[in-house]
C-alpha cells in the first residue's frame, strides 16, 4: 500500500506542525529517513484490527500463568 | 585462577568461604580494568573509589551472592551522586540525584559498582561504537548495551546490567560470547533508567554464566519472586520440557555457521531429554513495522524538549530518526499498539504448545566496524543494524523472557548465540534450559584482549 512521499518543504511544514521546527539544513535528509519509517510502519494498514485494543497497558500476568 | 576469571557464583562461593575477600576480589578487577580498558574502551566512567567503598562496607554485611560483587551498569542507570551520562553529549552535565530502583537492589545485595559502562547514545542503535568487541577490536561490541557486554567478556566486571529495547541486551552478549537475559516485560522496574521507549524497555543481567544471570536477576525482582530465579532444577535433566523450533523466520536469512552451531546446541538439548515441536512463528511480516511503529514515536516524545533546546549535541544518526520520529501520526502509532496486541496474543498460543523456542540470537557475527550492510545469497541487502535487531525484537513486542547463551565461534573465533524464548514469567524454564546445555560444554573462558 504506498502513499505519497513527503518532500523537503512538506517535511519542513509538518515538523512546524508537530512542534519541531527544523532548519532548511536537515529537510532532505529527515524526508529521507522519514519516508523510510513511513514505508516500514504503513504495511500494518493491511490488518483488520476489528475490535483489538491498543496495547499500550497491559500486565505480564494476566495472559499468562507462568509454569517452571 | 585470578579474582578477575570468577564467575559470580564462583566468587560468592571464595567470599563465603572467607578465602577472598571483597577488597580482594574488587581490586583484581580493576587492576583488570585497567589493563584491557585502553583497548576496549567499555567503561564511561570508572568508579575505583566508590568500588573500594562498597568492597569495604561488603566485608561485614549480611552474606549473599552479591556481596562484595564488581558490577558494571549501563550508564543509562542512575546512581545517586554519579552522572548518567547516556554516552551522550547532551548529558555532559548530568549528575543523578536518586539510585535507580536497580541499583538500589544491588547495593542492598552487597554488590560493588566499579564503573558505568558505554552505550550506543540513548540506547538508539545497535554498535555502541565507542567500545571495540572483546574477541577482535576490529569488530563491533554490538548494542545498545556493548560497554556492558565487552566489559564481562574481558573480566573487566563480574556482571553488568543492561538494557533491551529491540536487543539490546542479547545483540552485545551474543556478539561477545556472553550471556544476556531480557526478563518479561515489567519484572524488572524501570524507574531511574533513562527510555528509549517505555512500552519496549527491559532490564537485565549480562553475565559470564547461565547460573550467574539467574542470581543477578532474583536480586533485581520483587523479593516475593526472587526465590524460582535461584532454585530451579539443574540436575541436566531436560526430560519433561518442549522445546519449540521454528520452521520460519529464525532461520531465514541467517549466516551458515551460526545456523549449524545453534542447530547443533538444539540438539543437545535434545539430548538431554528435552522434546523438539516444530512451530511456526506468527505475524512475521508486521514485526519491523510493529516495532518502528512503537519505538521510533516514543523515543522522539521523550527527547522531545532537549530536541528542541540542543539538537547539535546528539551524534547524526540518532539526531535524525529522533527528528523523523515527530512526524509519525498517532494513527500510525496505534496501529502498531494494537498489532502488539494481536502478536501477543499470537505468540501466547504457540507458547501454550512448547516450554520454550530455541533460535539464533542474532544472524551473524560481529561485523568489521564500519560495515553498514550485509547482502545475503539471495541477493537481498539488509542494514548491519536491521539484521541484527530482526531475531530479537519479537521478545521485545510479545514482552515475553529471552536469554542468549553462548553455542561456539565462527571460523573467524567469533562467537555465536543461541536465544531461549519463553512464557511471561518463565525465566526459570530458560535458566534450567540454558544451564542444562551450559553443563555439557567447556567452562567460558574469557576474550583474549591483553
Amino acid at each position: 500500500m504506498s502513499s505519497p512521499e513527503l518532500t523537503p518543504p512538506e517535511v519542513a511544514r509538518w515538523a512546524t506542525r508537530a512542534g519541531l521546527p527544523l532548519p532548511h539544513d536537515r529537510l532532505a535528509t529527515v524526508a529521507d529517513v522519514a519516508n523510510h519509517v513511513h514505508s516500514v510502519v504503513s504495511v500494518l494498514r493491511e490488518l483488520d484490527f476489528g475490535d483489538t485494543p491498543p496495547s499500550a497497558v497491559y500486565r505480564a500476568e494476566e495472559d499468562f500463568d507462568a509454569a517452571v | 585462577m585470578r579474582p578477575y576469571e570468577l564467575s559470580l557464583a564462583e566468587a560468592a562461593q571464595e567470599v563465603r568461604a572467607r578465602r577472598l575477600s571483597p577488597v580482594e576480589l574488587v581490586d583484581s578487577v580493576l587492576e583488570r580494568i585497567d589493563r584491557v580498558e585502553p583497548h576496549l574502551h567499555a567503561y564511561v566512567e570508572v568508579t575505583a573509589e566508590r568500588a573500594r567503598h562498597d568492597a569495604r562496607r561488603a566485608e561485614g554485611a549480611v552474606d549473599g551472592p552479591l556481596r562484595g560483587i564488581p558490577m558494571a551498569l549501563k550508564d543509562l542507570i542512575d546512581v545517586a551522586g554519579v552522572a548518567t551520562t547516556a554516552s551522550s553529549r547532551v548529558r555532559a552535565d548530568h549528575r543523578a540525584e536518586a539510585d535507580s530502583a536497580v541499583a538500589a537492589r544491588l547495593a542492598a545485595a552487597g554488590a560493588a559498582l566499579v564503573g558505568k559502562t558505554h552505550t550506543h547514545e540513548f540506547a538508539y542503535g545497535l554498535i555502541t561504537p565507542q567500545t571495540g568487541n572483546a574477541w577482535d577490536r576490529g569488530r563491533v561490541a554490538g548494542g545498545s548495551s556493548g560497554g556492558s557486554a565487552v566489559a564481562v567478556a574481558a573480566g573487566a566486571a563480574t556482571f553488568a546490567l543492561g538494557t533491551d529495547t529491540g536487543g539490546s541486551i542479547r545483540v552485545p552478549a551474543a556478539l561477545n560470547g556472553v550471556v544476556g537475559l531480557k526478563p518479561t516485560y515489567d519484572l524488572v522496574p524501570r524507574r531511574g533508567v533513562t527510555s528509549l521507549s517505555w512500552s519496549l524497555d527491559h532490564v537485565g543481567p549480562i553475565t559470564r554464566t547461565v547460573e550467574d544471570a539467574g542470581l543477578v536477576l532474583a536480586a533485581l525482582v520483587a523479593p516475593g519472586r526472587a526465590q524460582s530465579f535461584a532454585d530451579y532444577p539443574r540436575d541436566g535433566d531436560l526430560r519433561g520440557l518442549r522445546v519449540g523450533v521454528p520452521v520460519n523466520y529464525y532461520f531465514d536469512h541467517v549466516d551458515p555457521e551460526v545456523e549449524a552451531a545453534v542447530r547443533a546446541a538444539v540438539a543437545r538439548l535434545e539430548e538431554l531429554g528435552a522434546r523438539l515441536i516444530e512451530v511456526e512463528i506468527p505475524m512475521t511480516r508486521y514485526i519491523q513495522a510493529t516495532h518502528w511503529g512503537l519505538m521510533v514515536p516514543e523515543a522522539t516524545a521523550y527527547h522531545e524538549r532537549t530536541l528542541r533546546s540542543v539538537p547539535e549535541l546528539y551524534a547524526d544518526d540518532v539526531r535524525v530518526l529522533l527528528e523523523a520520529g515527530a512526524l509519525l501520526s498517532a494513527g500510525d502509532y496505534l496501529r502498531a499498539q494494537r498489532a502488539r496486541t494481536l502478536m501477543r496474543r499470537a505468540w501466547l498460543d504457540v507458547l501454550d504448545g512448547v516450554d520454550a523456542i530455541a533460535a539464533p540470537t542474532v544472524p551473524l557475527t560481529a561485523v568489521e566496524v564500519g560495515r553498514d550492510s550485509v547482502t545475503w545469497p539471495d541477493g537481498a541487502v539488509e542494514t548491519v543494524s536491521d539484521a541484527y535487531v530482526r531475531l530479537s525484537a519479537p521478545a521485545n513486542i510479545a514482552g515475553v523472557p529471552s536469554l542468549t547463551v553462548p553455542v561456539g565461534q565462527d571460523r573467524a573465533g567469533l562467537p555465536i548465540g543461541m536465544q531461549l524464548m519463553g512464557r511471561p514469567l518463565g525465566e526459570a524454564v530458560l535458566l534450567r534450559l540454558g544451564h542444562a546445555y551450559e553443563r555439557t560444554g567447556a567452562a567460558p573462558r574469557l576474550a583474549p584482549v591483553a
